[in-house]
C-alpha cells in the first residue's frame, strides 16, 4: 500500500514537473500563436477598418474576396511560386553531395553557396530588380551577345516577373537547403557511399539510388519549411521587386493581406485582410498535409 | 473668542495665498508632440541631409516655443507618408495620437474623421480669409462641412519639366510657344520623339503612384467631368464607366503609350526623375516639391510646361491639378486643443510662410504674398507654378474614396500597356465604388 501510494505521489509530481516545464513555452504559444489566429478568425467574420467600425457580416468577406477576379490571379501566383519548393530542393541535394564528396575547393564553395542567407531579402530583391530592369545588365548582356530580341520588360508581365521571383528566391535558398541537406547526409554512414563507389554507382546514382530515399524524414522537413515559407514569408522579395505589379500581376495571397491593411489608399479593409489570413492557414495547413501523407506513403514504400 | 480670531483671519489669509499662488504663479507646462511627414512637406529633399535642429520646422517649431513660454514641443518624423494615416488611426484608438498630425488633405483625413478634433470653433477669422484651400479639408468637400485641420503652408502645383536642350535639338521653343492643345501636344512629342529621345519619362506603377495620370491626365478628366461629377462617381451615385470623359483620357493615355511616347518599361520603372536629371528623356511629370532639385542639376536647361487643354470648349481652361495635398489636424485626444490650433495658425503666418519659402520653394496657400516678397524673379520657374495657386483644380486622387483610388494607383499602368481596356478599368472602379 504504501509503495502504491508513493508510486502515485511520484507519478503526480512528474506531471507537475512536466506541466511546469512547458506552462513557458505553452503561455508563449497562447499569447502570440492561438491568440492572433482566434483575433484573426473573430476579425475575418467583422468589417474591421482597424479602428471603432467591426460590425459583423458573416462571410460577406470570403465570399466577397473569391469572388473577385483578382482571388484567382493571387492564387495562381502564390501556386506558381510553389514551383520554387522542388527547385531548390534538387539544387540543395546536388550541391550538399558536391560539398560531402569534398570536391576541390569545397570550402570556397560551402561559404559562398551561403553567402545569399546572410543578406537581407529586401536586398537580394533590388539586387534582382535592378539585374533584371528593362535597361539592366541582363538586358545589357543580351543585347551585347546578339540576343537583343531576347531583352524584354521581364518585369512588364506576369509569367516572366513571376520567373525572375522564383529565380531570386531559388539563388536565396540554395545555401539553406545545402546545409539541411548536408546535416542529414552526414548521418548516412559513410561505409554506404563507400560500398556504392566500389560497385560502379555514379553521382547521379548516389543521389537517386542512395541520397534521396534515406533522406526522406530531411527533405520532408525541408519542403515543408520551404513551402510554408514560399507561402507565406516572400513579402519584402515582392515589396522591392515589383510591389505586387503591374496591378495585381505578381500578387500572392500573403502580399494582398498587406495591400488591404497598409498598403496604397487609406481605408483600411482588416477585415478582408484578416479572411485572406485565413484562407492562407488553412491553404497551408492543406499542403502540409498532403504533403505529409505522400512522405509516409513513400515511407511504406521503403 | 481671541483664538477663534485669530483662526479665522489665518483662514482667510491661507486661502487668499493660495489663490494668488493659483493666478500668478508659474503655469502648467505643456507638451506637444507632432508628427510631420519626411517629404513633400515641411521637410525640404535637401533639407533632410542637414542636422535635425537646422531644418526649418525645428527652427520654427523654437520660435514658438520662444514666444509661448512652458510650451515645448516634440518633432517625430514620419519617413512613411502612406503609413502615417494608419499609423495616426492605430495611435488614436489607443488615444495617444500625436497633438498635431500632418497629413494628406481630402479623403485620408476624411477617412480618419472618428479621431481628429474638428476644429470650426478653433480656426481664427483671420486665417479663414487669409488661407487658400478650406475645400480641401471640409469633411465632405462641402463649403459647410466641417473642418478637420488646416491646409499646409505649401501648396503643390502639377506641372511637366522639361529639358530645353532636348526640346531645343528637336526644333521646339516652349518658352515662346508651349503646346496648348492635344493636336500641338502631340505634334510636340512627334518630333522629339524623332530625334532618338523618350519624349515621356514616368513611372506609373512601381512607386505605387501613377504619376501621369494623377497629375497631368487627371486634369483633363475633371476639365470635362469636374470635380462633383468624379465625386458622384466615387460615392457610387453615378458611373465610371458612363463618364465618356474619362474613357476619352484613358484612350489618350494608351495611345501615348503604343505611339512611344512614353518610356516602354513605364509599368516597371522607378527612376524617371533621375533619368530625366541625366537628360536621357524630354519631360517628367512632377509636383513644385521637386522644383528646386531639378534647377540645382539641370540649371538653365529646366524649363516648366502646364497640361495642354484636353477639351478646348470645356468651362475649365488655363489651370491645372494641385493644391495643398497635405493638411495640419489635430487629434481627439489631445490635452490641449487650443494650444495645438494656435500652433498650427503660427506656422501658417504670414512670417513663417516666408521664413519657410528661404528653404523650400512651393507656391504659397495665403492669399496676401506675393511673388516680389518672396524675391522671386518675375520669369522663374517657381513664379510661373504661383501663378496656378489661386486657379488650381483640386486633386482629383484625393477625392476618390479608398477602394477605387486603390484600383486608380495600381491598375492604372495595365490600361497604358494594353494589359486591360479603359472600359474594363472604369468598370472595375465601378465594382470598387458599389461594394463600399
Amino acid at each position: 500500500m504504501k509503495g502504491t501510494a508513493l508510486a502515485s505521489r511520484r507519478k503526480r509530481t512528474r506531471r507537475r514537473e512536466i506541466l511546469f516545464s512547458l506552462l513557458p513555452i505553452l503561455v508563449i504559444l497562447l499569447i502570440f500563436r492561438v491568440y492572433p489566429i482566434v483575433m484573426a478568425l473573430g476579425k475575418s467574420f467583422t468589417n474591421w477598418d482597424g479602428l471603432f467600425r467591426s460590425d459583423w457580416v458573416g462571410l460577406r468577406n470570403y465570399v466577397t474576396f473569391v469572388k473577385d477576379p483578382t482571388f484567382w490571379l493571387v492564387l495562381r501566383n502564390t501556386l506558381i511560386l510553389l514551383i520554387n519548393v522542388p527547385l531548390q530542393v534538387f539544387i540543395g541535394i546536388v550541391v550538399a553531395l558536391l560539398l560531402y564528396e569534398q570536391v576541390p575547393g569545397w570550402r570556397i564553395y560551402r561559404a559562398v553557396v551561403y553567402t545569399p542567407q546572410i543578406i537581407s531579402a529586401v536586398i537580394i530583391g533590388f539586387l534582382f530588380k535592378i539585374f533584371f530592369g528593362y535597361e539592366g545588365p541582363f538586358n545589357g548582356i543580351l543585347k551585347a551577345v546578339g540576343l537583343g530580341g531576347m531583352a524584354i520588360e521581364w518585369f512588364g508581365t506576369s509569367l516572366t516577373a513571376l520567373g525572375v521571383i522564383v529565380f531570386a528566391i531559388v539563388w536565396f535558398s540554395i545555401g539553406w537547403q545545402a546545409i539541411v541537406i548536408l546535416g542529414g547526409l552526414s548521418a548516412i554512414s559513410p561505409s554506404i557511399f563507400e560500398a556504392a563507389i566500389i560497385d560502379g554507382a555514379n553521382y547521379w546514382q548516389r543521389a537517386f539510388r542512395i541520397v534521396i530515399p534515406m533522406l526522406a524524414r530531411v527533405l520532408e522537413f525541408s519542403i515543408i519549411s520551404s513551402g510554408v515559407w514560399t507561402l507565406t514569408q516572400l513579402f519584402p522579395f515582392l515589396f522591392a521587386m515589383t510591389k505586387g505589379g503591374p496591378g495585381y500581376e505578381t500578387s500572392t495571397l500573403d502580399y494582398m493581406i498587406y495591400l488591404k491593411s497598409f498598403g496604397t489608399g487609406f481605408g483600411r479593409d482588416y477585415g478582408t485582410a484578416s479572411a485572406i489570413a485565413m484562407m492562407l492557414l488553412i491553404l497551408v495547413l492543406a499542403l502540409t498535409m498532403i504533403e505529409m501523407k505522400l512522405t509516409n506513403r513513400a515511407d511504406d514504400w521503403e | 473668542m481671541k483664538g477663534i480670531r485669530f483662526f479665522s483671519i489665518a483662514a482667510v489669509l491661507l486661502a487668499a495665498s493660495l489663490l494668488l499662488a493659483s493666478c500668478g504663479g508659474p503655469k502648467q507646462p505643456v507638451k506637444l508632440t507632432v508628427w510631420i511627414n519626411g517629404a513633400d512637406s515641411f521637410i525640404g529633399p535637401t533639407e533632410q541631409q542637414k542636422p535635425q535642429d537646422q531644418w526649418y520646422i525645428s527652427q520654427a517649431f523654437r520660435r514658438f516655443e520662444k514666444a509661448n513660454p512652458g510650451v515645448s514641443i516634440e518633432l517625430v518624423v514620419q519617413a512613411d507618408q502612406n503609413a502615417a494615416h494608419t499609423n495616426f488611426k492605430t495611435a488614436g484608438l489607443a488615444g495617444n495620437a500625436p497633438d498635431v498630425a500632418n497629413l494628406w488633405t481630402g479623403q485620408p483625413i476624411f477617412a480618419l474623421k472618428d479621431v481628429i478634433l474638428p476644429l470650426d470653433k478653433l480656426v481664427p477669422a483671420d486665417d479663414l480669409k487669409k488661407i487658400v484651400g478650406w475645400d480641401s479639408v471640409r469633411d465632405g468637400f462641402k463649403a459647410d462641412g466641417t473642418i478637420l485641420g488646416y491646409p499646409a503652408g505649401q501648396n503643390q502645383i502639377c506641372f511637366m519639366m522639361y529639358n530645353k536642350s532636348i526640346i531645343k535639338k528637336a526644333g521646339l521653343d516652349f518658352d515662346a510657344n508651349p503646346p496648348r492643345t492635344i493636336p500641338e501636344f502631340d505634334a510636340a512629342l512627334a518630333k522629339i520623339k524623332a530625334i532618338g529621345v523618350t519624349p515621356i519619362l514616368v513611372d506609373e506603377a512601381a512607386q505605387s503612384v501613377c504619376w501621369w495620370l494623377a497629375f497631368v491626365a487627371d486634369y483633363w478628366w475633371t476639365q470635362q467631368t469636374t470635380n462633383a461629377g468624379i465625386l458622384d462617381e466615387t460615392y457610387g451615385r453615378k458611373k465610371f464607366a458612363d463618364d465618356q470623359g474619362f474613357i476619352k483620357v484613358l484612350t489618350y493615355y494608351r495611345s501615348l503609350y503604343t505611339r512611344g511616347y512614353f518610356r516602354k518599361d513605364m509599368a516597371t520603372s522607378n527612376d524617371s526623375f533621375s533619368q530625366f536629371l541625366q537628360g536621357k528623356g524630354a519631360i517628367w511629370p512632377a509636383v513644385t516639391s521637386f522644383l528646386a532639385d531639378a534647377e540645382k542639376s539641370l540649371g538653365p536647361d529646366l524649363g516648366v510646361l502646364m497640361p495642354p487643354e484636353f477639351d478646348t470648349t470645356a468651362k475649365l481652361q488655363n489651370s491645372t491639378i494641385g493644391g495643398p495635398g497635405q493638411s495640419l489636424v489635430v487629434a481627439k485626444n489631445t490635452k490641449y486643443p487650443e494650444m495645438a490650433v494656435k500652433l498650427i495658425s503660427f506656422l501658417n503666418s504670414k512670417a513663417e510662410v516666408l521664413a519657410a519659402e528661404k528653404i523650400n520653394r512651393y507656391p504659397v496657400v495665403r492669399t496676401d504674398i506675393t511673388p516680389e516678397e518672396l524675391g522671386w524673379a518675375p520669369d522663374s520657374n517657381i513664379a510661373k507654378l504661383h501663378k496656378y495657386s489661386s486657379t488650381y483644380n483640386y486633386w482629383v486622387d484625393n477625392l476618390l474614396t479608398s477602394e477605387p483610388a486603390n484600383v486608380f494607383y495600381l491598375q492604372a499602368a495595365l490600361v497604358a500597356t494594353g494589359k486591360m481596356t479603359p472600359q474594363q478599368f472604369a468598370a472595375e472602379m465601378d465594382k470598387k465604388a458599389a461594394a463600399q
